[in-house]
């Protein structure tokens, strides 16, 4: 230390206002800082800096001395540390150490005693500053000096920092914490203060301690003189209250005045207290977390005062019991000074970070504040503020609730150290209306903020509801142009169907005059019944010559015209429809499917209760595999066919009626016939299919049926086909899509009847 | 005589362009006390005064409204609005019950899913989505009560904002004391 530093800084700057307490140091600071036999709980407010945090730990779970309880990312957070060994018996409300007294989220530790602690790495070399910061901020130290601010961000200011002030003064009376911590831990603390300047580089570094510590001051001396503290000197400053404070301790050392609203890092200056600067020791050579602190446990009212490590989290109760508080009704436990410190309601609450001094008072020693008087308008509030406010105008606005006007004579900037209150003749508890009108204060501004977000977030979803609306009404005109022009299509769609059902009208009636009129509602229906009428006349006319020129065709034609025969049967005007004598002798196998198609067909007429048909059919008694598999196949086309839409129906039928009226004529061309005829094969046995759901005694025969139809619809798609056939096809095709329930129950009685007489037949020839 | 009215109607007729020219580059849109109006109001949107949301409100005040239809302002906003407007204070309509600041909470082992609340939120206040468990953001809630209704399963109760350490008001007769 150089002589030039230590003139330097002799300077001092008034305090402006301040008084002078009684200091009643002398009360605990005479005796060495003690240990006291550990609690058998703690409690661990959660979290205790910073706003958010996770537990680390469960309910029940064993944890270990300097154990961190919490895991947090934000800026502040600070880790909450398990004080000594033990399960954690609760985690739940409890009081906090606060003048309210609210309940506060808390870890409640229950020691085993053993004090098992995790290893503690000690720094082996040097370390970096992010390294430091972080041994800094993992120990969890806040401002010791009570404030209880993280020292990681202070320790790492966006801003050059020029002057490091450890904070010595400890200015409050009775409280002797700081004073005890630097007469014993003076090269610790100097350590501790190397760090910072590693961390700050500030060009100069000041411990301001208060003249009335000289034993703190020279051991301060000492330690400093051992020490290679490069640009650091001791300045003692007189004592008063508050210069212990952070601004007016600059003040006093810098004369400049920390402005309104901002921080001592604008003007390059930080100030750390020495207990800060002891943990900050521990921490980054130790790797011990900030786990205990010096507290000052002082007053009358106690038999033992003095300055104790007591663990963060120890109850307060335990601290009470171990150094003799004489409990009376009206006595007061008052955490901090006299001065700023407040009354516990309740003695169930735990040692903070920053808690520096128990006051046990009796009651004489630190009277209950008499009735308050009115203000007399004297003015020695004012001459003490320190902050050089108007109290007594402060007075007047914050008790007529008028804040705003109390915030224009700067309320905000009051630092609450009581002096004014101290002072007034009065007796009138200032301090204690200006923090109702901080608070008050602080809700209104809070309440206005949430007003805006929620105006925003209001207006945003205005916003939003109207865009939504927007497009949907966009989507919904989009959809109903579409639609319209679809119905547009459709409708043209609609009028080329019904031209293409009139002109097959048009032709059945012309082509077969002795067809009588169906009178069925549905045009489809009527159509198919229609053709399927001129088919079997066709059929009866021709069929002996059929027959005789090629069995095969013949029974084919036969079954087909049976199933236009049912047709006619389901529409209400009986239609006389043909006889098909089918050779019932015949070997071929063809000749069989051919009546069992028919078989199918009249089945269904006869369901009806009138019998048109008189189908003589052989039923075939052989189901054949590949009909089977045939006949799967067509179903799968059927299932295609029908996707066809109606006008393409209404076409076929045309088709059919000029194809029948000249049967023996091949026209058309044989692939479309033989498509057509694969689609009546699954239709027939579709319908063979609701036959039999029908009739359930029928079942065996039904397959058969089926199948034998099936069959025959491959051959059909063989493509040797005679035209008729094919014709005959389509008509059924269009007949199906159009199907009517009753035909189907009126054939599905007439196959049960067929087949009956069908038995019987075969045992005559048998 | 002459040149007095002469000069007189030189004047008028200055005085009556440049009028007119500042009524038309200077005017203002709107009615500006709605906008004062609506900066008192507490913005909750809650619709308890009879008028879909606070900018409405601010309106129908301008226009002679009563000043005594919001709830969730309390008193404190109905003398502001009084001054405001220099009208009388009224009492207010509703009761000092409604004007504890409440924030909505789901119960959410009993939430369907139904997002009926969150249509029902001015404020953008609740998420979820169908089928799936809803919550309010308790820091973005007005408490403004109109979740509750719409709620098929009534599983949405309003709770009362209690203080923490930060928001304690120093009602040092407030805290219970216990003896040693």
């Amino acid at each position: 230390m150089s002589l030039t530093a230590s003139t330097e800084h002799t300077v001092l700057w008034p305090l402006t206002g301040g008084i002078h307490p009684p200091e009643m140091k002398l009360l605990s600071n005479t005796t060495p800082i003690q240990r006291l036999l550990p609690a058998n709980e703690y409690f661990l407010p959660l979290p205790q800096v910073g706003e958010t945090a996770v537990l680390a730990i469960k309910q029940g779970q064993r944890v270990l001395k300097g154990q961190p309880l919490t895991r947090g990312i934000s800026a502040m957070y600070l880790a909450v540390h398990a004080p000594t060994s033990g399960t954690i018996a609760a985690i739940e409300p409890r009081p906090s150490n606060h003048p309210s007294a609210l309940p506060v989220l808390t870890c409640v530790l229950q020691s085993d005693g053993l004090d098992e602690a995790v290893s503690f790495t000690a720094a082996s070399e040097p370390l970096s500053h992010e390294q430091i910061l972080q041994r800094i901020r993992d120990a969890g130290i806040a401002g010791m000096g009570g404030a209880m601010f993280p020292s990681h961000i202070k320790l790492n200011p966006a801003s050059k920092i020029k002057r490091l002030i450890i904070n010595g003064v400890e200015c409050e009376p009775y409280i002797t914490a700081d004073d005890r911590l630097m007469r014993e831990y003076a090269s610790d603390i100097l350590n501790g203060v190397a760090l910072m300047q590693q961390l700050l580089q500030p060009e100069t570094t000041t411990i301001a301690i208060e003249d009335n510590k000289p034993e703190a001051a020279q051991a301060m001396r000492q330690a400093l003189a051992a020490s290679t503290l490069p640009q650091c000197s001791i300045q003692v400053i007189p004592t008063k209250y508050p210069s212990g404070g952070e601004k007016q301790l600059i003040q006093i050392l810098t004369g400049q005045e920390v402005p309104s609203g901002a921080i001592p890092a604008h003007l390059g200056i930080v100030v750390q207290n020495v207990g800060t600067a002891f943990a900050i020791q521990q921490a980054v050579y130790q790797g011990v977390p900030l786990l205990e602190r010096v507290i000052t446990v002082t007053g009358s009212n106690i038999e033992k005062p003095g300055n104790y490590w007591v663990s963060v989290g120890t109850p307060i109760r335990h601290i009470l019991e171990q150094t003799g508080f004489k409990a009376t009704p009206d006595s007061k436990v008052i955490v901090g000074g006299p001065m700023m410190g407040y009354t516990l309601s309740t003695v169930d609450v735990p040692v903070l970070k920053g808690s520096n001094c128990l006051l046990l008072p009796q009651a004489q020693e630190l009277a209950d504040a008499p009735q308050e008087r009115s203000c007399i308008r004297c003015g020695e509030c004012a001459q003490v503020c320190p902050v050089s406010l108007l109290p007594q105008q402060l007075y007047w606005h914050a008790k007529a609730a008028e804040y705003d006007k109390a915030e224009n004579f700067h309320l905000q900037d009051c630092i609450e150290c009581g002096c004014c209150s101290y002072v007034c003749p009065s007796d009138i508890p200032l301090v204690q209306y200006y923090r109702v009108a901080k608070a008050a204060i602080r809700k209104t501004r809070e309440e206005k903020l949430h007003a805006e977000h929620a105006k925003m977030r209001f207006e945003a979803r205005s916003l939003r509801m109207e865009q939504e609306k927007l497009e949907r009404e966009a989507k919904a005109r989009e959809a109903a142009e579409k639609r319209k022009s679809a119905m547009s299509g459709n409708e043209k769609d609609a009028v080329a169907a019904a031209l293409a059902r009139v002109k097959a009208k048009q032709a059945a009636q012309g082509a077969v005059e002795e067809s009588p009129a169906p009178t069925t509602a549905d045009s489809k229906a009527t159509i198919a019944a229609a053709v399927s009428g001129i088919k079997a006349q066709n059929q009866e006319t021709s069929g002996s010559n059929v027959t005789n020129q090629e069995d095969k065709k013949a029974a084919i034609a036969a079954a087909i015209a049976r199933a236009k025969a049912k047709k006619i049967a389901a529409t209400p005007t009986l239609t006389e429809t043909l006889t098909a004598s089918a050779p019932a002798q015949a070997a071929d196998k063809k000749a069989k499917v051919a009546a069992a198609i028919a078989s199918a067909k009249a089945k269904r007429t006869q369901a009806a209760d009138t019998p048109n048909t008189e189908a003589q059919l052989s039923a075939p008694n052989a189901t054949d595999k590949q009909a089977m598999i045939a006949a799967a196949v067509a179903k799968a086309k059927a299932r295609k066919a029908a996707v066809e839409n109606t006008s393409a129906e209404v076409d076929n039928a045309a088709v059919t009626v000029e194809a029948s009226s000249a049967p023996t004529t091949l026209t058309e061309s044989t692939t479309d016939a033989a498509q057509k005829a694969r689609i009546a094969a699954a239709v027939a046995k579709a319908k063979a299919k609701k036959a039999s759901s029908a009739t359930a005694t029928e079942a065996p025969e039904k397959t058969t049926a089926a199948s034998t139809i099936a069959a025959a619809a491959k051959q059909h798609t063989e493509g040797n086909m005679p035209e008729t056939v094919n014709t005959d096809g389509d008509t059924h095709a269009s007949v199906s899509l159009s199907d009517d329930k009753k035909a189907r129950v009126v054939a599905a009685v007439a196959k049960a009847k067929q087949k009956a007489r069908e038995r019987a037949r075969e045992q005559e020839n048998n | 005589m002459l040149i007095a009215v002469v000069l007189l109607t030189l004047l008028a007729l200055v005085f009556g362009v440049v009028l007119g020219f500042a009524a038309e580059k200077f005017k203002v849109e709107g009615n500006p006390i709605v906008d004062q109006i609506e900066a008192l109001l507490p913005q909750t949107q809650c619709g308890q005064c009879g008028y879909p949301g606070c900018r409405p409100y601010a309106e129908a005040i301008a226009n002679g409204e009563k000043i005594n239809r919001c709830p969730p302002g309390g008193s404190a906003t109905m003398e502001k609005l009084a001054d405001l407007m220099g009208v009388e204070p009224e009492p207010l309509t509703a009761t000092a019950e409604t004007q504890v600041r409440k924030v909505a909470f789901i119960r959410e082992e009993e939430c369907i899913g139904c997002t009926k609340c969150i249509q029902a939120c001015p404020v953008d206040a609740i998420v979820g989505a169908g089928k799936l468990m809803h919550t309010v953001l308790a820091s973005a809630c007005t408490g403004c009560d109109l979740c509750v209704e719409p709620c098929p399963v009534d599983c949405i109760e309003m709770l009362p904002v209690k203080q923490d350490l930060r928001t304690w008001d120093w009602q040092l007769n407030a805290i219970p004391v216990k003896t040693l």
